[in-house]
């Protein structure tokens, strides 16, 4: 699925982060912000890497059914937001990206992050939870084979990623507040958001036995049935 | 002169991105000043100061984050109190208190953005950047109301044939799993539907073109320009204007230059804008109907 339609724009992006937007970044961040630099660096290279990815994926036109589809389990997700404690946000990007591919997933954990947070209040918390969430979908998608045939690592893969969802996030904070990477304050953050972190794992662990086989079922068939 | 609010959401995001991006990484205790209260006074006049509750959540917020880093940094050479070997310093303590202060100040910027920009703003910003972004967004917004309608219909439905129990735990999550089970069906194959209907339309051939109300005005470029300006001497300063504030192991400021204090004012009426755009639209207001 492409985002970004311009293909001279798309190639030219693939090129230009990597090898000069995100140097870029580094020099001027470490050069203007001295005692920032790495909350400076961190925050644009969460964004262009996301930028990134959206222009990276597949060239080849897959058609608006597709399009619709990534909307469909968006929506799903943030409907699912509404829940309390228990967020299926994570389990549904994993199932999108097991049955429709990395890039479907990558597009459904970091939009539903992006939208949902229209509802919860946007901040610049949001580039790292794109990244965090669509980085899910993305490694979903890569192991896919693996997951669609084992429940159990497929139940692994659901804690796993709840817990590093939480791990990557408190980077995020312990930038944020300090500046610089404070490994003490790090691993209090991580104490302090065990809670938290174990009620992502188990949600994500509940909801991924009860959706998995439901929700597989659906999607291969519209797939067989449309030719997704 | 219009209201704040009323401006063209290009030139808003632009311009709160600019206010917070410059506090965030530029940890200076006058720029900090300067943002907080630009940051309240804007949230005050807008809401008539009627949020108690989010100010005291805030406060709170602030005091657990300005208590944590004298907790966790013992550098500094003020030593003020021993609390079981641990060494509270003044210096972390200050550092503590400038943290916070930029955490919170950037939730009250970004209280105000929220407000301000409603899903129709954003999604303007959005499909300038990227149209088919744009749209993934807006279906997905419009999914969002719609399913939770669709989820009602489905329950009563089960309600109606018996087959949806809420008498205890495990039926209820029985029930909701096979209404979501049901949900999910008929919003795939809508999706695919929809999908259609959009191709035979010709989605995709020719170049897309997107609705908005929104229109740049005379007003908007120069507001736009009034805040380039503003954030091009502030980074000036920042890059040459010695405006460092060096807290370990003492504090101590860095020799400012012109373009530091420049910095400053141009920051400070940055910070200000809001505020003052809101007044002077009120001011404006009072003094026409005065005259009726």
């Amino acid at each position: 699925m492409i985002v970004i339609k311009n293909r001279s724009l798309r190639t030219v992006l693939k090129y230009l982060i990597p090898f000069f937007f995100i140097p870029i970044a580094a020099v001027f961040g470490t050069k203007l912000f001295t005692t920032r630099a790495y909350l400076f660096v961190s925050f644009f290279v969460a964004i262009l890497t996301v930028v990134l990815f959206l222009s990276g994926f597949e060239t080849r036109e897959v058609g608006t059914r597709r399009m619709v589809i990534v909307s469909v389990m968006i929506a799903l997700c943030i409907a699912g937001r509404f829940i309390p404690f228990f967020k299926p946000i994570t389990a549904i990007t994993i199932l999108t990206a097991v049955y429709l591919g990395g890039e479907s997933g990558f597009m459904v954990g970091s939009f539903a992050a992006l939208l949902s947070n229209f509802y919860f209040g946007q901040g610049p918390w949001t580039p790292f939870q794109m990244l965090a969430w669509g980085l899910i979908g993305l490694f979903a998608g890569y192991f896919s084979s693996l997951l669609k045939k084992n429940h159990i690592f497929l139940l692994m893969f659901g804690v796993l990623s709840g817990v590093v969802y939480s791990f990557i996030m408190d980077v995020w904070t312990v930038l944020w507040y300090d500046g610089k990477f404070h490994l003490a304050l790090y691993l209090s953050a991580i104490v302090s958001a065990l809670p938290h972190i174990l009620l992502y794992a188990a949600s994500n662990f509940i909801f991924l036995w009860f959706m998995a086989k439901p929700f597989g079922e659906k999607l291969e068939r519209i797939q067989v049935k449309y030719g997704i | 002169m219009k209201s704040f609010e009323a401006y063209n959401p290009i030139v808003l995001t632009a311009y709160f991105l600019s206010v917070t991006l410059v506090l965030m990484f530029c940890q200076n205790p006058i720029f900090l000043l300067l943002s907080f209260l630009g940051a309240l006074l804007y949230v005050l006049i807008r809401n008539q100061g009627e949020n108690g509750k989010l100010h005291l959540h805030y406060f709170l917020l602030f005091l657990l984050f300005a208590i944590l880093n004298p907790l966790f940094s013992h550098n500094g050479k003020t030593v003020l109190f021993v609390i079981n070997d641990t060494l509270i310093t003044l210096e972390a303590v200050v550092y503590g208190l400038v943290s916070a202060g930029c955490v919170i100040t950037v939730l009250y910027w970004f209280y105000s953005f929220t407000k301000i920009m409603t899903r129709d703003k954003l999604l303007y910003v959005f499909g300038k950047l990227s149209p088919k972004l744009s749209l993934v967004l807006s279906m997905g917004l419009r999914y969002v109301p719609l399913f939770a309608d669709k989820t009602m219909r489905i329950k009563n439905a089960q309600k109606a044939l018996g087959l949806y129990k809420e008498d205890n735990i495990l039926d209820k999550c029985r029930g909701d799993l096979r209404v979501f089970s049901i949900l999910l069906t008929w919003a795939l194959e809508t999706g695919i539907i929809t999908s259609d209907s959009m191709r035979a339309r010709g989605y995709g051939k020719g170049k897309r073109t997107h609705f908005s109300i929104y229109k740049f005005h005379s007003c908007d470029y120069t507001l736009l320009l009034l805040v380039a300006v503003m954030l091009v001497f502030t980074l000036l300063g920042i890059g040459i204007g010695n405006i460092g504030f060096v807290f370990y192991p003492g504090m101590a400021w860095e020799d400012v230059n012109i373009f530091g204090i420049l910095s400053y004012i141009f920051y400070g009426a940055l910070a200000g804008l809001p505020t003052l755009i809101e007044t002077g639209d009120r001011m404006k207001w009072k003094y026409l109907i005065s005259k009726i």
